[in-house]
């Protein structure tokens, strides 16, 4: 621990202490006592994730391992619990303790008076605990560790609300769906450990490395992976949960379901970079997913009237660019839109809160509008974290997004999948991204009020710990972007940040390197992309009033848009009917057929079993004689005792 | 030292029988600490052997090592709060008996654990069944006649099998006496054929205990009949030994035999695992409920044992310790929700987190536990049997991780929301100190086993290590030769698993 990069190792143990002081003693605590307590733990937790980025700079080997101690043994299986400190692990925890601290100040003026005070930031830290677990790990067995932890924080926060059932359901969803990717890491466990003999990420990255390259094992870990990754992280077929998790409080929603625990799947792939960079079949698939992903959430967004779920199946979209990235083999690009996703989501989702806040638990956007003149703070962030996600050139998304694009189009890695198709969905739905967003903002912000005259009147602005945290995370929302300019022409920091800590010197994932005007045509195909999704949204929303589409807006395409295209529909009827008959009907064979058919057995193999043993000689039989009339006077006994009693 | 484990709560039974109940109380729980605080010195004790009768090879002979002190450790600790809860909660009338029960109990599983003599183990063996059987005989409900004479034909019949291999066992292979350690060479000496016959003999009275599909039934009826305080289902997740008893003897006595049984044990299990999942998911009834799940866990159990891997045999022992603990908590917990509604139907709770948070916090974490949430007791073990097993058959048990897994999950978040979301008809009182006191050592025990499980394996694995033949050269490598080859493939050797076959669909 002389290292100072080895203190962020300390992060997990603070928060869980912070967890467990307001989980204990919480309600003796007076507000807003619990909300300083767990701002001041995660404001720590980042100022250690600082310290251990400053350390590492300019280090030749940055990377500091640290064993913590042994937790698995079988054989020659050994399995020790350690932690990872790397520029991936670090910043990856510099943005959950940065905006992980913004969101606790916020909180702290949001939840004021709620009757579960103490119990939300004893969650709220217990998730930053859990979550650091998953990102310091060294192994995949504590990364399952946090991320199984990170899933039963985000369970209570979910249902932080837990007297309305709506609420509950929304938590189990998704803890169920999460746990059928859970299974999916276990079964990529097994697998690595059958192969490589061991679950230390460096070492299966550097046996998958060894193995010949596109071999059909590494392609099944990466599947299985996968299927972890796209339950954690809400791709296709799993992303069912993040829609109804916004039942969860808002700062949640912002912090666990935007910023930073759904994007633990790309995390999860991006760390295991050289073996997927072995697999093309399996980075296809992940690419692929990524693509619909984000396609169909865009299509789903479209017809959300409910100011979160716009938001939420935005996220699921923007986390499929993520995934096409670490797909088409550009980990470090994947990283770089967690980054900038984390600080222009958070904002969008804390300006909603914000909103909701002043509007009293008011979430449908079609009794808002206006309200940019009432909440400036609000109105302006707003509209910042709008612009960037939508990809308006010069702010922190158009980077992300446009480097995303980029190496899609350039990947040589999934040459013979389809590369172009999957540029083309991802520009599509980029176009369709800066549609809806503004829908989303002109809805709220903007044109004239459709609220009550009695919502009106109430309308204010926050308080400062909730307007600071918006403008900290408005102004990363303009100039992240900055730290991963396009490489052609521009210095870029990120990407030789991360490489180390990707691929490192195991292996490389190459990329073509066309022309300067090519690369320029392509920022260009993303500007009007995003600027034509802007015009058509201005020109229908603002200039038309929404003429052009009212015909449609109870039409069956948009009710197949607002049901986030029937996947609940086609599941309930699919699987959970399929599983809960299969249940019902193993419940009942079980107590009607096992029960009674066994019975008649049982008895024939005691009389064998007695028949038997006078054929045996010698004490044992002794033995065993006085064992069974010993056993016959009990039962005799007993049952004479029960027929009393 | 290593007698003690045993005579203490002997002792302490024989003296609580006819005190009034608080005194009895006060000695059960005395005798159950005195116990719990020789067990955390047991790994270190000596063996202790006292001669019985020598004539016939048969010894008084007990061996703390390897498995055994880890599981009395865990089933001394559980034993701890059931005590409490026994002292207070059984009627004046009945409690000092129950406890004595409970004691006997005691005594007699940690006899199990510790004889490292084949007839002395059968003698533990029945001697656990008097109890269990008195306490749900004298102490159940209202079908407590049916459910009594189910487990006693499964148990018995189960046992007699037993018996009779062990009777044929000594003769067969030549050893001079029912040591272990006499036995073991002797009988793995002997052919296949005959290893397989005196296998199933053992695998019929190990399999009921386990249980295993579809061998269960007993199960489900002991646990909706027992006592409502939950405390002689305590006593029964205690005495799951079947898995044990694989472990412990079956399996290394008689290798060819296991070798011989493991695709069809495997796959008993496996279902098992599934089966037990599945229909606890639609049980209305908290300890029918119980009961399924823990089926479940002892399919989970059976898989690594069967895996016949090191991986899964030292999973399935440190898992069957932990949900001792996770188990026999929320068989606490049950009888503390009985006590403030009276029944066990799902139906009658609903919101209690309002008005009882703590009580909603504690049922969640075990729970989790439970259900192999990592950083729990559960978890170290559950994983290891998977992965012990997905190394002896990867297809088989990926269905059975999918489908006990999932399983679990909608099983355990059903029941937390049934029982404590949403709103409540009528409040509930939070725990009491008592309460407090009882949920404490199970807490203590969970992020024990979860959070550092390591010592606890390591002594495992040394009894796996002879189990499974695996040859441990100074290096500190693992050589194997049958029947552990899978064990080494796991361990070391990459090459056996040829990396394209596991992709397209060929097991290896």
């Amino acid at each position: 621990m002389s290292d100072p990069a080895a203190w962020i190792a300390l992060v997990p143990a603070i928060a869980l202490a912070g967890a467990l002081i307001n989980g204990l003693f919480g309600r003796s605590f007076r507000e807003p006592f619990p909300g300083v307590l767990a701002t001041v733990v995660a404001a720590t937790g980042f100022v250690l994730s600082f310290v251990a980025f400053v350390a590492l700079q300019g280090r030749e080997q940055a990377h500091v391992a640290l064993e913590l101690w042994p937790y698995l043994q079988a054989g020659s299986f050994d399995l020790s619990l350690g932690v990872m400190v790397d520029p991936l692990s670090v910043l990856m925890m510099l943005v959950i303790t940065g905006v992980g601290t913004l969101i606790h100040l916020y909180s702290v003026g949001y939840m004021h008076g709620d009757a579960g005070y103490s119990r939300y930031f004893s969650f709220l830290n217990l998730f930053i605990a859990a979550m650091s677990v998953l990102v310091l790990a060294d192994s995949f067995m504590l990364m399952f560790v946090g991320w199984e932890g990170v899933g039963v924080s985000s369970f209570l926060l979910i249902g932080f609300w837990y007297q309305t059932k709506a609420n509950a359901d929304a938590a189990r969803k998704a803890f169920i769906v999460n746990r059928i990717g859970d299974v999916g890491f276990l079964l990529a466990m097994f697998l690595m450990v059958a192969t490589f003999g061991t679950l230390n990420i460096a070492e299966v990255n550097a046996g998958a490395v060894g193995l010949a390259f596109g071999s059909g094992t590494l392609a099944l870990i990466g599947l299985f992976l996968l299927v972890a990754a796209a339950g954690k992280s809400a791709q296709l077929p799993l992303q069912v949960w993040l829609p109804d998790a916004m039942a969860g409080p808002t700062p949640v929603s912002a912090l666990i379901h935007a910023a930073t625990m759904v994007t633990a799947g790309v995390y999860l792939i991006a760390r295991t970079a050289p073996l997927f960079s072995m697999t093309p079949l399996a980075s296809a698939v992940v690419a692929w997913v990524g693509a619909l992903t984000a396609l169909v959430a865009a299509l789903a967004a479209l017809g959300q009237t409910d100011i979160k779920k716009i938001l939420a199946y935005s996220t699921i979209s923007q986390l499929g660019y993520m995934f096409v990235a670490v797909g088409v083999g550009a980990y470090w690009v994947a990283i770089f839109h967690v980054f900038t996703h984390a600080f222009f989501k958070a904002l969008l989702f804390l300006g909603s809160g914000s909103v909701i806040h002043a509007l009293g638990g008011e979430q449908d956007i079609r009794r808002m509008g206006g309200l940019g003149a009432k909440m400036r703070i609000t109105g302006t962030t707003s509209l910042i974290a709008t612009l960037a996600i939508a990809g308006v050139p010069l702010l922190s998304g158009f980077f992300s997004k446009d480097a995303i694009l980029a190496h899609a189009f350039t990947s040589i890695h999934l040459d013979g999948y389809g590369t172009y198709g999957l540029y083309g969905v991802l520009l599509l739905t980029a176009a369709l991204t800066a549609f809806y967003m503004f829908r989303w903002y002109y809805g709220i912000f903007g044109g004239t009020s459709r609220m009550t005259a009695k919502a009106a009147a109430n309308v204010h602005e926050s308080p400062a710990t909730m307007t600071v945290p918006l403008m900290v995370l408005a102004f990363f929302a303009v100039f992240a972007g900055y730290l991963g300019l396009p490489e052609f022409a521009f210095p870029n920091w990120i990407a030789h940040w991360l490489e180390p800590a990707t691929l490192g010197e195991l292996t490389e994932v190459p990329f073509r390197h066309p022309a300067a005007w090519v690369e320029w045509m392509l920022i260009l195909a993303s500007i009007v992309a995003a600027g034509a999704g802007l015009a058509l949204g201005w020109w229908i929303y603002a200039a038309r009033k929404g003429a052009p589409i009212r015909g449609l807006a109870e039409g069956p395409l948009a009710r197949l848009s607002r049901s986030g295209l029937g996947f609940d529909a086609a599941y309930r009827a699919l699987f959970i009917g399929g599983a809960e008959g299969t249940a019902s009907g193993v419940a009942v064979l079980d107590r009607d057929l096992v029960d009674r058919g066994l019975l008649g057995l049982g008895t024939a193999l005691t009389f064998f079993g007695r028949l038997s043993a006078r054929l045996q000689s010698g004490f044992v039989r002794a033995y065993a004689l006085a064992m069974f009339v010993g056993v016959g006077v009990l039962v005799i006994l007993v049952a004479w005792m029960g027929v009393r009693a | 030292m290593t007698a003690a484990a045993i005579l203490i709560p002997l002792v302490a039974a024989i003296v609580a029988w006819r005190l009034p109940r608080r005194v009895a109380a006060v000695v059960a729980l005395v005798g159950t600490i005195a116990t719990f605080l020789v067990a955390t010195f047991l790994a270190g004790a000596p063996a202790l052997e006292i001669a019985w009768l020598p004539a016939l090879g048969i010894g008084f002979r007990l061996d703390p090592a390897g498995v055994s002190s880890v599981l009395i450790l865990a089933a001394s600790l559980t034993m701890i709060p059931t005590v409490l809860v026994a002292g207070r909660h059984v009627g004046e009338r009945d409690a000092p008996a129950f406890l004595a029960l409970l004691l006997v109990m005691q005594a007699s599983l940690n006899g199990l654990f510790l004889a490292s003599d084949l007839v002395l183990t059968y003698v533990f063996w029945e001697a656990t069944l008097i109890p269990s059987l008195l306490m749900l005989g004298l102490f159940g409900g209202d079908r407590r006649r049916g459910a009594v004479t189910k487990y006693l034909i499964y148990a018995v019949s189960g046992s007699f099998l037993m018996l009779a291999s062990i009777l044929a066992l000594r003769p067969l292979s030549g050893a001079e006496s029912y040591a272990f350690a006499d036995l073991l060479p002797a009988t793995r000496a002997l052919d296949p054929v005959t290893q397989a016959w005196l296998f199933a003999g053992f695998a019929a009275a190990f399999a009921v205990k386990l249980p295993l599909f579809p061998l269960h039934s007993w199960l489900i009826d002991f646990h909706r009949q027992n006592h409502p305080s939950g405390v002689a289902d305590v006593a029964g997740t205690l005495y799951k030994v079947g898995g044990f008893g694989f472990f412990a003897w079956a399996i290394p006595l008689l290798p060819a035999g296991a070798q011989a049984f493991q695709p069809w044990l495997l796959t008993l299990a496996a279902v098992t695992a599934v089966w037990g999942g599945l229909a606890a998911t639609q049980q209305k009834d908290l300890k029918s409920l119980m009961a399924y799940m823990s089926l479940s866990h002892m399919g989970l159990v059976g898989i690594g044992v069967f895996s016949l891997t090191a991986a899964g045999m030292n999973g399935a022992m440190i898992l069957l310790a932990a949900q001792m603990l996770s188990t026999g908590g929320l068989f606490l917990l049950s009888g503390m929700l009985h006590r403030r509604r009276d029944t066990f139907e799902l139906d009658a709770f609903g919101g209690l987190a309002k008005s009882a948070p703590a009580l909603a916090a504690v049922t969640l974490l075990v729970l989790f536990a439970a259900i192999g949430v990592p950083g729990l007791s559960n978890f170290p073990g559950e994983f290891m049997s998977l992965m012990g097993g997905y190394a002896a058959s990867p297809w088989l048990i990926s269905f059975a991780a999918l489908g006990s897994v999932v399983a679990a999950g909608v099983y355990g978040v059903n029941t937390y929301q049934r029982l404590y979301q949403g709103r409540a008809r009528e409040g509930t009182r939070d725990l009491n100190g008592l309460e407090v006191l009882v949920i404490a050592p199970i807490l203590a025990g969970i992020l024990w086993l979860g959070l550092a499980p390591a010592p606890q394996i390591a002594r495992i694995d040394a009894a796996t290590v002879v189990a499974l033949e695996l040859e441990v050269d100074t290096t500190g490598e693992t050589t194997g030769q049958t029947p552990a080859g899978a064990a080494e493939r796991l361990a070391n050797d990459q090459e056996a698993i040829p990396a394209p076959d596991l992709a397209l669909g060929g097991e290896p």
